[in-house]
């Protein structure tokens, strides 16, 4: 097989890239090392797995069509857990020892807020997928593009959503009792408060909690007539959905994107819990009337589909994975095969509309924060396909 | 509302009482505390769906392959874990040796089963989530059922009345010639098994998760701890009372405050009263 | 010991981590630098888990205090990374002293629990005060002033912080603290026997483990760059605790390499980073079996050189004048209607007894007739319901087991109590700790009067090895002595205190003929110091050979007393007991 045989000379080349051959060999024929730090195992994999095809997708592609000028993508790759320690270990030796041209992640902001310094002080292109607005600060981390949405994007597409499309008027945000969780709440418990909105209830929930009616009962007696959910854990969306329908709760829920995660679906009494949910996704990864995705995606899930697999994961992730390598693969291509710090940087701050499968990315020295607010749209939990959703009511 | 609440925290409190039972049939047998024993409720839940929705065996036949595999690991708990540390029990050596086997056995669940909560199988059908529901409930009985099968054997039965004896005094028990080790070898065998229907009978509330085994060793020791160790009647007081505490805190102060208030209870509540308020006086030290 | 072989690891581990940041890329610098902070925690936490055997496995907690101390005394006070360093280490010994509190209260697996009680809500509250903590978003860690500033400077500032960990946790491990800190964990009645406050000294090691847990808080949020709650893991408190366990309890080189160890064996197994905390646990699992002394005890070679076999113990009982020189005083210790009962069973039923200086008195009677109780009673371990102890005109506190060495009583045990990982010379050392002057903090600091206690206690020490005939074994792990000679070494310990009044419960039992003959002679010569002796014992021969005065007890209750010869002569002694 065809495959088979990439992936064996692929998995050489790894073993080669020792230091002293690297050197001795032709510089144009070194590899692009591409460090990708991402949560393979522990419990919160799931989007690491995601992004984690669509990276390798991608290099494969690459490699297979001979590469960027001549030099093959190499991925080097860390598994961090989601420990912000495993996350610094990883990113030392990538800096110091593996000395990568570009890091992609961690895709969690936990770890990507210990690692983001320590990438600026050694000034390697970074490209991140975390949320916090914290992570994008051309002054402090000159190396740093945001390639996914931010915090204040999402917050604005569920506030939006929540007050003008659900109308909520009484207002309950929850989130689960994890650093991101916490942060999440109070980023959109400030968020809806600048708009004057009535909030009713906020605060966060052990996520391992065994049943959670008296915090759902809880947000009820507040008067909640919309819940806004910023967990990322399967098990708690699950249940309070559950919950929601046990006590005969007609509420919106409107949140994060791992309200749509295919483990959700499996863990819920009945598939109707699913109905009136509704999460943030994005334009590249929502069906249109017909069924279709924009053109750039649809065109990527024709070639992948059967070769990745898709229904369970967001399409979202993968396609992000892909973005992240096409974009240092593209920086090394268009300054002809320069991989310094200072080629990528430059190029990625001159972009003004690079068309990736997942977003269209404008970054200017001043502003790294390159994914277009309009492509952050709601989607509807239920409605879900190849790891993909029909737009929430509302949108077209 | 009320009701709703009590439900919910009865039924969790049942599950943290039969975690206790299976801390306190460890502890009458050997005179250790075994971190195993939450992992043990774990396990309950993910072997029940394991075999049952994974592995498409019946229900019946799911919950008998479900005990008799926790009971097996509840043997291999006393052989690996237990017995090569019972000569120095002074040095309290089990607390590293049961925390190290539970720790694998935690690692191994999430290595090849998964670490997201995956879905336990409906096992009656009574109910549609509210206080009336099955999964409120289930634990409830099976608590009901143990504590009146250990009742059974340990009042009724020769073999039970043995139990009573080691854990009496073990050095006068051996001293009549009692099997020391069998008898020691089926505590644990019993133990593994309640700790199987703990998870087993909570398994539509807890889901087969393999965090739930840290989680259920802490708040199943706490009733033990509260109760007094060696001693059922408290551990299920004590783990109902918790189970109820707990919901209460989640509903009316809720997040992080409910958590602290459960820790800060039982620490304050520890060093008032050592021995656990049902307690008996420490052993004779010279 | 060998002066040169004992230091020759440590001079190994110096040099590598003076040519680590010459030899390798900055990858590893960091990767030392992680080491290097890890063990200033492992440090203090190896005083309390590895000397004094509490089973601390939530220190993540100190470890998240430190950082987030550090981290807000710099980002929202504007302090100094080294003021706030100092502030961390403050925060972590008040917080170390919290989590250890239970301790004195709760037993091994409750006290660990506690502990995990502990760490879950620091997280939790990290979690909670957003407006100081930065909640979930957390905080930037401190920023060191030059030159510590860059990778390598950071690495010799923390390796700096790690040398004087190692360097005062070594001293107080090798000063009667430590020795103490051990006997605690190891024959705590014995400790309590010889005086040692058991509140006081864990409360000072937990206070000095939290502060170098805080600095080494300080020191990892710099190291991190940022932290978040999500840092402190469970992972990270299993780590800590397994390394000092594979390392071996009561040694310093031992956890220091078993750190070294894990925070490196990730970075070579990488593929395998699911696996890490399964292999931790299998490697506990495995030290706890197979090798319960670690590292250490592997490295332990001169204990695996075979003892004499053939030898001897001849005690020197003319070293006694310098060993029990200032006699016994005047006072006697008298019981009067001492009444104890276990559970319904009366073992002591309103009992007199009198034991004068400079006498030997023996006390016999069948098994359960409470000989072992009254002396408990003596010595504080049994609180009696009825009736009064005294010394002279003083009373005996009852309960009070830890103030009797204060009062010159000192005592053997019928199963002998030693820590069997310690030399005998240091079991002996344990029995002078409270004649010791300089405090936690000159020991730590290796100050003069540090010097003159322990030169002091070893002097002491030998002679008592010496009087006992003990000196050639003083080197010798005590756990490789037989029976025999732990009983010598139990009467060498006791006679550390130059007791007034030395209680022995059975010393004869296991010996031999010749051995109790010697031993005779030695308890006789002990009593001629002026030092009065109690002594309980199944020997007939024994107790009528070297006693001036014998009470027999029976259900509690004295049978008879007097003279050996009146004893001897005692109609019903004879027939119940003596079976003559």
């Amino acid at each position: 097989m065809n495959t088979t045989r990439r992936t064996l000379v692929l998995g050489a080349s790894t073993l080669l890239a020792a230091p002293a051959i690297i050197r001795s060999a032709r510089a144009d024929a070194e590899p692009i090392r591409f460090g990708w730090l991402t949560t393979m195992t522990g419990p919160l994999s799931a989007p690491g797995i995601g992004f984690d095809r669509g990276v390798r997708w991608a290099a494969e592609q690459i490699n297979a069509n001979g590469g960027v000028q001549g030099r093959k993508i190499e991925v080097i790759t860390r598994d961090t857990q989601g420990d912000p320690t495993k996350a610094v270990n990883a990113v030392q030796e990538l800096i110091n020892r593996v000395k990568v041209h570009s890091v992609f992640g961690p895709t969690n902001s936990g770890e990507a807020l210990a690692t983001t310094p320590i990438l600026a002080r050694a000034k390697i292109p970074t490209l991140t997928a975390g949320v916090v607005d914290s992570l994008i600060d051309p002054a402090k981390f000159p190396n740093a593009f945001r390639v996914a949405a931010s915090n204040t994007q999402w917050d604005d597409a569920v506030r939006n959503y929540t007050l003008k499309i659900v109308k909520g008027k009484k207002i309950a945000i929850t989130a689960d009792a994890t650093g991101y969780g916490t942060s999440a709440v109070n980023a959109s418990l400030a968020s809806f408060k600048k708009e004057g909105a009535e909030i009713v209830f906020d605060g966060v929930i052990d996520a391992t909690q065994a049943d959670v009616t008296p915090d759902m009962l809880r947000m009820k007696n507040s008067g909640a007539d919309v819940l806004v959910s910023w967990t990322v854990s399967a098990g708690m969306a699950a249940r309070q959905m559950n919950a929601r329908a046990a006590m005969n709760w007609d509420v919106p829920i409107v949140g994060h994107p791992a309200l749509g995660t295919g483990d959700i679906a499996r863990l819920l009494d009945k598939p109707a819990n699913w109905e009136k949910v509704y999460m943030i996704g994005y334009r590249s990864s929502s069906y249109d009337a017909s069924g279709k995705l924009p053109p750039r995606a649809q065109a990527l899930v024709d070639k992948i589909k059967g070769k990745v697999q898709l229904d369970d994961t967001l399409l979202w992730w993968i396609l992000s994975g892909v973005d992240g390598v096409n974009l240092i693969a593209d920086a090394v291509k268009e300054t002809k095969g320069d991989s310094s710090s200072e080629a990528i940087i430059g190029y990625l701050n001159g972009l003004k509309g690079y068309p990736g499968v997942f977003g269209t990315y404008r970054f200017s020295p001043e502003q790294h924060n390159g994914f277009p607010p309009e492509e952050v749209v709601m989607q509807q939990a239920s409605k879900r396909r190849d790891g993909a959703f029909d737009l929430a009511p509302g949108y077209t | 509302m009320l009701s709703a609440i009590l439900a919910s925290g009865l039924a969790i409190g049942a599950v943290y009482a039969l975690i206790g039972v299976t801390y306190n049939v460890m502890f009458s047998a050997s005179r250790v505390m075994s971190f195993t024993a939450g992992q043990l409720g774990m396990l309950g839940g993910v072997l029940g769906s394991a075999f049952i929705l994974r592995m498409g065996v019946p229900i019946l036949p799911g919950l008998v392959l479900t005990l008799a595999t926790c009971a097996a690991i509840g043997v291999a708990t006393e052989i690996v874990a237990v017995r090569p540390v019972l000569n120095s029990l002074e040095q309290h050596l089990y607390v590293l040796s049961t925390l190290a086997f539970a720790l694998m056995i935690q690692q191994l669940v999430a290595i090849f089963w998964s670490t997201e909560p995956q879905p336990f199988p409906r096992l009656i059908g009574i109910g549609s989530g509210g206080p009336e529901d099955e999964k409120f409930w289930l634990p409830l009985v099976a608590c009901a059922a143990v504590v009146g099968c250990l009742e059974f054997l340990y009042r009724r039965t020769l073999v039970g009345r043995a139990f009573l004896a080691i854990a009496e005094d073990n050095f006068a028990a051996r001293a009549l010639g009692l099997p020391e080790r069998d008898l020691r070898m089926a505590s644990y065998a019993i133990a593994g098994a309640i700790g199987g229907v703990a998870g087993f009978a909570s398994g539509e509330m807890l889901l087969a998760f393999f965090a739930n085994g840290g989680i259920l060793n802490f708040y199943g020791f706490v009733p033990v701890a509260l109760g007094g160790l060696g001693n059922n009647r408290g551990a299920i007081v004590g783990g109902l009372a918790l189970g109820v505490f707990q919901q209460a805190a989640n509903f009316l102060v809720g997040g992080v405050f409910a958590g602290v208030a459960v820790f800060a209870v039982f620490i304050v509540v520890l060093l008032a009263a050592p021995q656990g308020l049902f307690g008996a006086a420490p052993a004779r030290r010279v | 010991m060998g002066g040169f072989r004992s230091l020759a690891p440590w001079a190994a581990i110096a040099g590598f981590a003076m040519l680590l940041p010459f030899a390798f890329n900055e990858f590893w610098v960091v990767i030392g630098t992680r080491a290097a902070i890890y063990w200033v925690l492992v440090a203090g936490l190896n005083l309390a888990v590895g000397f004094a055997g509490q089973l601390a496995i939530g220190y993540v907690a100190l470890l998240t205090l430190g950082s987030y101390t550090a981290s807000i005394l710099v980002q929202r006070y504007g302090l100094s990374p080294y003021v706030a360093l100092v502030g961390a280490a403050t925060v972590g010994a008040v917080s170390g002293v919290i989590v250890g509190l239970p301790a004195l209260r709760l037993r091994t697996f409750y006290f660990a629990m506690t502990t995990l009680g502990f760490a879950t809500i620091v997280t939790q509250v990290a979690l909670a005060w957003q407006s100081v903590t930065g909640g979930g978003i957390g905080l930037p860690g401190p920023e060191m002033p030059a030159p510590f500033d860059s990778t390598k400077g950071f690495y010799a500032f923390c390796m700096g912080l790690a040398g004087l960990c190692t360097w005062m946790s070594a001293n107080i491990a090798s000063s009667r603290f430590g020795r103490a800190l051990v006997a605690l964990r190891d024959a705590e009645v014995a400790a309590e026997a010889t005086g040692i406050s058991k509140t006081a000294l864990l409360m000072t090691v937990f206070l000095f483990a939290g502060a170098t847990g805080g600095v080494a808080g300080g020191l990892f949020a710099t190291l991190q760059s940022y932290i978040t709650p999500d840092a402190f893991t469970f992972d990270l408190s299993v780590l800590f605790f397994i390394a000092i366990l594979i390392g071996g309890r009561g040694s310093i080189l031992g956890p220091l390499l078993g750190t070294v160890i894990l925070t490196i064996l990730p970075e070579f197994a990488a593929p395998l980073v699911a696996w890490s905390t399964f292999l931790y646990a299998v490697l506990l699992l495995a030290i706890v079996l197979a090798m319960p002394g670690g590292i250490a005890a592997l490295l332990d070679f001169s204990n695996r050189k075979p003892l004499q076999s053939d030898r001897a113990i001849i005690p020197r009982p003319e070293l006694l004048a310098e060993l029990l020189p200032n006699g016994g005083g005047q006072d006697d210790i008298a019981l009067r209607g001492i009444v104890l009962a276990f559970g319904g069973v009366r073992a002591i039923d309103g009992l007199d007894l009198t034991v004068r200086p400079g006498e030997v008195h023996g006390l016999i009677g069948p098994n359960g007739s409470g000989k072992t109780t009254t002396l408990n009673v003596i010595c504080g371990f049994n609180v009696p319901e009825a009736g009064e102890a005294r010394l002279g005109a003083a009373p005996l506190p009852a309960g009070d087991s830890r103030g009797r060495a204060g009062m010159g009583i000192a005592r053997t045990f019928q199963t002998p109590r030693l820590v069997g990982e310690a030399s005998v010379l240091e079991n002996v050392m344990i029995g002078g700790t409270i004649s010791g002057q300089g405090s936690f903090v000159e020991s730590l600091l290796r100050l003069p009067r540090h010097g003159r206690d322990e030169a002091a206690l070893t002097a002491r020490a030998m002679l008592a090895l010496r009087a006992t005939g003990l000196e050639t074994l003083a080197h010798v792990r005590a756990d490789r002595l037989q029976h025999s000679e732990l009983r010598f070494m139990e009467i060498a310990r006791a006679a550390m205190l130059a007791p007034k009044f030395l209680l022995l419960d059975e010393p004869a039992a296991g010996l031999s003929p010749d051995e109790i003959g010697r031993l005779g002679v030695l308890i006789k010569a002990i009593a001629r110091q002026g030092t009065g002796v109690l002594l309980v014992e199944h020997h007939a021969d024994l107790i009528f050979d070297i006693c001036d005065q014998v009470t027999v007890l029976n259900l509690g209750r004295e049978l008879a007393a007097g003279t050996p010869a009146e004893i001897r002569a005692h109609k019903e002694v004879v027939s119940a007991y003596l079976g003559g």
